[in-house]
């Protein structure tokens, strides 16, 4: 033991090299030491679910700094650094992410971006959700906006692709989740979408509110009438099939051109959108020419009325028929009066109005029916040419029931008709109503097509 | 501790060669050794980084010196001690076969 100490006490030469070894040592394993160990508590933090992650490393000490989603997270992750072999000593930075509050996340379609904003529980919702975004906007630049907090609505991932998808009808507009509360506003990228978005927010997750205002492309409806050509031209969108078919036909009442019918199905119509078409196609059927425009809530309808009292009527009347809420601009002129024609034209064009179509009458009754009203002002006009005829009016009935009954309505129908006229300007001396009951039949009263040939109003021309 | 052995074993090596050398020679060596005071205070001193490092208390890459110069010193000590005893053995085997050639030539 003695010679141990005796031969210990001469060990110090060695010390002088061992000392350049250190710092030789020290000189080239300190980086490589510290590379290893930082790679080492990365990948042991590689399951941990933290935001803004940043380690360090000096020499054997590791500062740790991250945000956490749960307290046990943290900790979690700061025992999975301090096991990692080599670590010394870690100097712990972590904290908890904040807590939104309220929480808010918003996805904002603008023109060729979209930007998703506001915060995300956690990261991988965050991705998800970008993923999705670009899933939905395929070729539109995503912009990612959104931040990491605390404080997630329950069930906000599912609620957020909802709203994504939801935005993808957009053509501009923001959705926003607001702990509970779902705001929507924008403008539809197509007729029906609104209510289209409306119906897919109601799969909401439960306990959501929603509050959306959605515009959408007007609604609109159009019908020209061409006189030239013979043509109205239907174009535009109607709700359904069955209302397609309805207006088509009522127009086919109303009008005795051709119809060009270009009308598409479309969610998006406005409550009472067929009546109202309805009735201002009845407006239109009274003009020489015009345009109907129904767009949304308004109407517009312009062109030249045949004469001065179809003008004012069309102009008052349609404004009072619609609905409340609907929106009326009537821009309609009176026609130039066409000049004078002598009484044999005027039989021959009295004659070339009543060869398509007779004039119509409430079932059983003298009224004339709403759909004839048309007709009957571009009799008035033809009639207005003729200024020196007289005009026999002469009503005529099918055999169904009592000759008498018959004999009756006709007289009363031809009264209706030379009341019109009167009416609308002409003196009542220079038309007869004249009443034949069924007596004259002009096709077999065994058939229905037969009886409603013989349901008619005849115009002849006197001298 | 087992980490900076497998990460620095090729200087710890060196310094085991280094320490045995110092010991081989340290035996025979006739020059004049450290006193014992000062060997007193080296010991207090070595105590005293002894603890500082498993205190951790030198922070950064000074406190990963400190652990590496130690270990480093640890393993020549080592090697010191175990050269100095196998360089002992070697003497006294060479000493003892002396005396009885001696003996053997007075017979």
């Amino acid at each position: 033991m003695r010679g141990f100490f005796r031969w210990s006490s001469k060990w110090w030469p060695g010390v002088i090299p061992l000392t350049v070894l250190w710092g030789l040592a020290a000189w080239t394993t300190t980086a490589p030491l510290e590379a290893d160990l930082s790679e080492q508590t990365a990948v042991a933090l590689k399951d941990s679910v933290l935001d803004k992650t940043a380690i360090s490393a000096a020499g054997r000490d590791i500062t740790f700094s991250a945000d956490a989603f749960s307290e046990q997270e943290r900790s979690n992750a700061v025992a999975s650094v301090e096991t990692v072999p080599g670590v010394r000593r870690v100097n712990d930075r972590t904290a908890l992410v904040a807590e939104a509050k309220p929480f808010v996340w918003s996805i904002e379609r603008g023109v060729g971006r979209v930007t998703l904003g506001g915060s995300a529980p956690l990261p991988v919702v965050r991705n998800k959700l970008l993923d999705a975004a670009r899933a939905r906007f395929a070729g539109i630049d995503i912009a990612d906006r959104m931040d990491l907090k605390r404080g997630a609505p329950p069930r906000f991932e599912a609620a957020a692709m909802l709203l994504i998808g939801e935005t993808s009808k957009l053509k501009s507009g923001k959705a926003t989740i607001s702990d509970l509360t779902v705001n929507l506003s924008g403008m539809a990228r197509e007729l029906g979408g609104r209510e289209a978005i409306a119906a897919a927010l109601k799969n909401l997750p439960e306990g959501y509110s929603v509050a959306d205002d959605i515009q959408a492309p007007p609604y609109v409806f159009e019908a020209n009438k061409d006189p030239v050509s013979g043509v109205l031209t239907l174009t535009g969108y109607v709700p359904d099939n069955a209302i397609h078919a309805a207006i088509v036909a009522s127009a086919g009442r109303k009008f005795g051109e051709k119809i060009v019918d270009k009308l598409k199905a479309s969610l998006g119509a406005p409550a009472g959108f067929d009546a109202v078409v309805t009735r201002a196609l009845r407006s239109l059927s009274r003009l020489s020419t015009g345009r109907l425009v129904v767009s949304d809530r308004n109407v517009e309808l312009s062109g030249d009325a045949l004469y001065d009292l179809a003008g004012k009527q069309i102009r008052a009347d349609l404004p009072k028929d619609l609905p409340r809420g609907w929106e009326t601009k009537t821009d309609v002129s009176i026609k130039p009066s066409a000049s004078p024609v002598d009484p044999t034209v005027c039989q021959q064009l009295f004659g070339e109005l009543l060869e398509k179509r007779t004039i119509q009458f409430e079932a059983g009754q003298a009224t004339l029916h709403l759909d004839s009203i048309g007709l009957l002002d571009q009799l008035t006009e033809t009639a207005l040419r003729c200024q020196t005829a007289t005009v026999e009016i002469v009503g005529h009935t099918d055999s169904d029931g009592d000759a008498s009954f018959n004999q009756a309505l006709s007289e009363r129908r031809a009264q209706a008709v030379v009341d019109f006229l009167v009416k609308a300007g002409l003196p009542a001396n220079r038309f007869t109503p004249i009443g034949h009951g069924s007596a004259q039949p002009i096709a077999a009263n065994d058939t229905d097509e037969g009886k409603a040939k013989n349901r008619r109003i005849d115009f002849i021309v006197r001298q | 501790m087992v980490y900076l052995a497998g990460f620095h074993w090729v200087w710890l090596v060196i310094s085991l060669l280094l320490g045995l050398a110092m010991g081989w020679i340290a035996v025979v060596h006739r020059g004049r050794g450290v006193s014992s005071l000062t060997a007193r205070w080296l010991a207090a001193m070595l105590l005293a980084l002894i603890v500082l490092a498993v205190m951790h208390v030198v922070p950064g890459r000074f406190g990963y010196w400190l652990d590496l110069g130690l270990v480093m010193l640890g393993v020549y000590l080592g090697g010191c001690a175990v050269g100095s005893w196998l360089r002992d053995g070697v003497v006294s085997r060479q000493a003892a076969s002396g005396s009885t050639e001696h003996s053997n030539g007075t017979l």
